[in-house]
């Protein structure tokens, strides 16, 4: 269609405002498919650590899943082991203490698990029902001493026998074990219950069935038995996370909000620009006959196809972005085509509200004073 | 012109009156003009005289104070803004002396958005490519076709601008000043051809121009001074 032709020469020719236009569409798509790309990882992640504990139930008092759980208190308590123990099904049970405190610098959050490293009567030990291992250094033999896992050993650059503070207290680390599950660090359970006044309590208790085909049958008797409190199947982890995070949602449509006031602005200042530079041409167009319908079209195909072209650039720049976060730091970005779609929609529906008072400006010009216009 | 061809413009008692805050500048003091099918109008006079007030208000770019206009039959002043556009879009065509091409698209492309405007972005019937042969050729811009305006010489930007304003069949072409702009010489090319498409095509023409060289090509002279056609 040669309207199309027309806009492409506009575009062309004036290649500094359509990369201009273009870079901040891209900002508005990066911002959406990047940070929603990485809290969806990070979550993704952490649920996937959750749910590699090698149990296949979690057994914990009500109202402690989901974001609470990030600072579900000690109180559960731990005898109630010795009670899933003894329903049919049930292999193994331990119980694990959780601690959050913030992230390094005050960034975020850090997560300790309370483990027991000696199996009782009662109870197994972690590492007896999540598999882990050490590969450098030793279990866990004294009260001030800690297990790291390979990925935190790497990204802290951290190393059996480095020290580290928990509770204003100085540990030690004492081994690193691999793989990755629960929380990155863990300490015994024992001196999480001394150190938070919570003797005897856990916040969650790990059940291991004989078989996991049984884990639906033996949740059921769990909860027969012990009704009021919450239990979990780990498989269902990772969707709690990524869907069961209400934060999350709010996060989004923030940053949704703010790309398209991104895109809409820019290309509004850009098109604006554009029609101020254009007067006189807008004028010719109104001498040759053109309706305002026409000159507003002209301008919406414009700025839609900048930000079509923004779109893709904005793809670009996020895959780029994936690829040098994931190779060079421990983040993880988990795409998703429903947000590359939103990102679409928001950088175009940007686009087009953007360009609508430049449009509706240059429809309304006299075309008289647009003619004279130098 | 014969009395018998029917009037393709006619302005009754028009009046224009600019507002520069509280004064009122006459720019048309009542114009009466009548111009048939066929012809070749030139206008002349001292600047501010209203010349191109006179053809703005003919080409519906401006409405005037008071008075009728009539367009191939239409009462452009009794017109929504829409229909005068519409009107201008079908019945009208511009030559400026600024040419007015657009410079990021070829001679053709400048033909081919003249027909899109005409077509009304695509909706109505396009141009006749016999007739656009038939005007490039008149005009010598056969091989000029691909080039961009600032590609052309300035006789050449005017013939071009000049073939977008009839490649749609206008019912009247007005002609602000056409030469304005260009050396004698292709001044007087300009100018042959405009005769050329008015006796070959029969194109009503209404050219404003200071020039009494150039007023000579046409069929009738206006002489206009403070705001009124004097003879």
């Amino acid at each position: 269609m040669f309207i199309d032709q027309f806009v492409m020469a506009n575009l062309i020719e004036r290649p500094a405002r359509t990369l201009t236009c273009v870079f901040g569409v891209a900002i508005g798509v990066v911002l959406i498919v990047v940070t929603v790309g990485l809290a969806h990882g990070i979550l993704y992640e952490t649920g996937q650590r959750a749910k590699n504990v090698g149990a296949e139930i979690m057994f914990q008092p009500r109202g402690t899943f989901g974001p609470s759980l990030m600072s579900a208190p000690l109180s559960l308590p731990v005898a109630y082991c010795r009670l899933l123990r003894q329903i049919d099904g049930v292999q193994a049970v331990t119980p694990v203490g959780r601690y959050v405190r913030s992230g390094t610098g005050g960034i975020g959050f850090e997560v300790i698990d309370g483990i027991v490293t000696e199996s009782t009567d009662q109870y197994e030990t972690y590492a007896e029902i999540s598999g882990i291992r050490i590969i450098q250094g030793h279990d866990i033999s004294a009260d001030d001493e800690i297990l790291i896992d390979a990925q935190k050993a790497k990204n802290r650059q951290l190393k059996p026998g480095d020290g580290y503070e928990i509770f204003g207290r100085r540990f030690r680390i004492a081994g690193i074990y691999e793989p990755a599950s629960g929380s990155r660090t863990k300490m015994r359970l024992s001196v999480m219950q001394q150190l938070l006044g919570a003797l005897g309590k856990c916040s969650s208790i790990l059940v291991k069935c004989v078989t996991p085909d049984i884990q639906e049958a033996v949740a059921r008797e769990i909860d027969r038995r012990f009704p009021g409190n919450q239990i979990i199947l780990t498989r269902d982890i990772p969707r709690f996370y990524s869907e069961g995070v209400p934060a999350l949602a709010v996060f989004v449509r923030v940053v949704i909000g703010l790309a398209t006031t991104i895109s809409a602005l820019v290309i509004l200042i850009a098109m604006y620009a554009a029609v101020m530079e254009r007067t006189r041409e807008i004028g010719i167009l109104k001498s040759l006959g053109a309706s305002k319908g026409l000159i507003v079209r002209w301008i919406e195909k414009e700025a839609l196809l900048i930000s079509a072209l923004g779109v893709l650039f904005g793809y670009g720049v996020a895959y780029l972005t994936k690829w040098g976060l994931t190779t060079y730091t421990s983040l993880i970005i988990r795409f998703d085509v429903r947000w590359f779609l939103t990102a679409a929609l928001v950088g175009l529906l940007g686009g087009a509200i953007g360009a609508l008072y430049p449009a509706a400006h240059a429809a309304n010009l006299d075309p008289i004073e647009a003619l004279a216009y130098e | 012109m014969g009395d018998r061809k029917r009037s393709i413009v006619e302005t009754r008692q028009l009046e224009m009156i600019y507002r520069m805050g509280k004064i009122g500048v006459h720019a048309l003091r009542g114009v009466d003009l009548i111009v048939h099918e066929g012809e070749f109008v030139a206008i002349m006079g001292p600047s501010g005289c209203g010349k191109s007030t006179l053809l703005h208000i003919i080409g519906g770019l401006l409405t005037p104070t008071r008075g009728r206009v009539f367009v191939d039959g239409h009462e452009l002043t009794a017109m929504s803004d829409a229909e005068r556009t519409d009107l201008r879009r079908r019945k009208i065509g511009f030559v400026f002396q600024r040419f007015n091409l657009f410079p990021t698209l070829t001679v053709e492309g400048n033909l081919r958005l003249a027909e899109r405007i005409y077509s009304n972005g695509g909706r109505d019937q396009v141009g006749d490519p016999v007739r656009e042969r038939e005007i490039l050729r008149l005009l010598r811009l056969d091989d000029k076709i691909n080039h961009k305006p600032t590609e052309l010489s300035g006789g050449e930007q005017q013939r071009v601008a000049i073939a977008r304003a009839v490649i749609n069949r206008p019912a009247i072409l007005l002609a602000d000043e056409p030469t304005g702009n260009l050396d004698s010489e292709n001044a007087e090319i300009v100018l042959r051809m405009m005769k050329d498409l008015n006796q070959h095509f029969g194109q009503t023409i209404i050219m404003i121009t200071h020039n009494p060289e150039a007023a000579s090509m046409a069929n009738r002279i206006l002489k206009m001074r403070d705001g009124r056609i004097i003879s």
